[in-house]
């Protein structure tokens, strides 16, 4: 008992303190009651299983769409920062070997998000 | 095979950042028994009533599981938020329906100063009829504090008072219980 204000030598002490022990001995059966506060739970918001593969997909084409309309500028950008990178201008097989390895990066990352889900 | 029980604080974390239902579910078979039973009490006995309240206890705590700071039991937040449902219907339901046979006399009379038993028992009911007169706060503290087995400082963190004011409570229940059961007194 957690009442040590209270005179515990009381009678009307002891018997709350009784009654307390007996209310918590005694067991409510579930009956049901976990069910159906478990029914009324609001729904977990989930997202359709294709969605991986479709959200890779639009960041490609959204890649490939900003590269199409804006080429002088990514091309410049693309080969200032591989010159500063190795220390030399970039070659065509250079792009080449690019290309194949981002091809290679994408079409990895397509197929693991297909497995994935 | 190990039969550990997983905490309720991990429970708690798969309930909040996995939206797990079933991890949600066993925190409500394991603290049911004791909210219903607390509601039960505070509604004087009223089961449906109380049950009602515990459901929405319980989806009320699903809600704000995010805000559960582990600073208190898990217990101690439900029985804080069953205590507000509890404040809430009952203000708006004006009063908490009471069985009628909450009435003014006083209480039962024991053959002898010691209690058997069957006095035991006949004094227990004689106790929750003597409950109701209380005021609701009186009860809440009552409850809290003898049927919970709070401290004092869990009953006011509970109840969202001041520790002197769960005292005074208390104090003030059991001088209104002490002259209802007047007749149960050795002195009597």
């Amino acid at each position: 008992m957690n009442t040590p204000t209270i005179d515990t030598a009381d009678w009307l002490d002891a018997a709350l303190a009784a009654a307390g022990q007996e209310h918590r001995a005694a067991y409510v059966a579930d009956d049901g009651f976990t069910a159906r506060v478990i029914g009324r739970l609001p729904a977990a918001p989930t997202l359709p299983a294709w969605r991986r593969p479709v959200i890779v997909l639009l960041w490609l084409l959204a890649g490939a769409g900003a590269v199409v309309s804006m080429p002088g500028a990514f091309d410049d950008a693309f080969r200032s920062g591989v010159a500063l990178l190795v220390g030399r201008p970039l070659g065509l097989a250079d792009l080449a070997l690019l290309l194949v390895l981002c091809g290679a990066a994408a079409w990895t990352s397509l197929v693991y998000a297909a497995r994935a889900n | 095979m190990s039969s550990n029980p997983i905490s309720d604080a991990k429970l708690i974390a798969r309930a909040v950042v996995h939206d797990d239902h079933h991890a949600f579910g066993e925190l409500v078979r394991r603290h049911q028994s004791a909210v219903r039973s607390t509601l039960r009490r505070l509604t004087g006995g009223n089961i449906a009533y109380a049950d009602d309240l515990a459901q929405e206890t319980f989806l009320l705590a699903y809600r704000n599981l995010k805000s559960f700071r582990q600073e208190a039991k898990f217990s101690t937040w439900l029985y804080r938020i069953a205590y507000n449902v509890f404040l809430a219907d009952a203000r708006k339901m004006k009063e908490v329906p009471m069985p009628e046979d909450a009435d003014g006399e006083l209480l039962a009379v024991p053959d002898t100063a010691a209690p058997s038993m069957s006095q035991q028992a006949a004094l227990n009911i004689d106790l929750e009829r003597a409950m109701l007169v209380l005021s609701e706060a009186e009860r809440a503290a009552i409850v809290q504090c003898y049927h919970n087995d709070l401290s004092h400082e869990e009953a006011a963190h509970v109840l969202g008072c001041p520790v002197g004011t769960v005292k005074t409570h208390i104090l003030r229940a059991k001088q209104k219980l002490k002259a209802r059961l007047g007749a149960w007194s050795p002195q009597a």
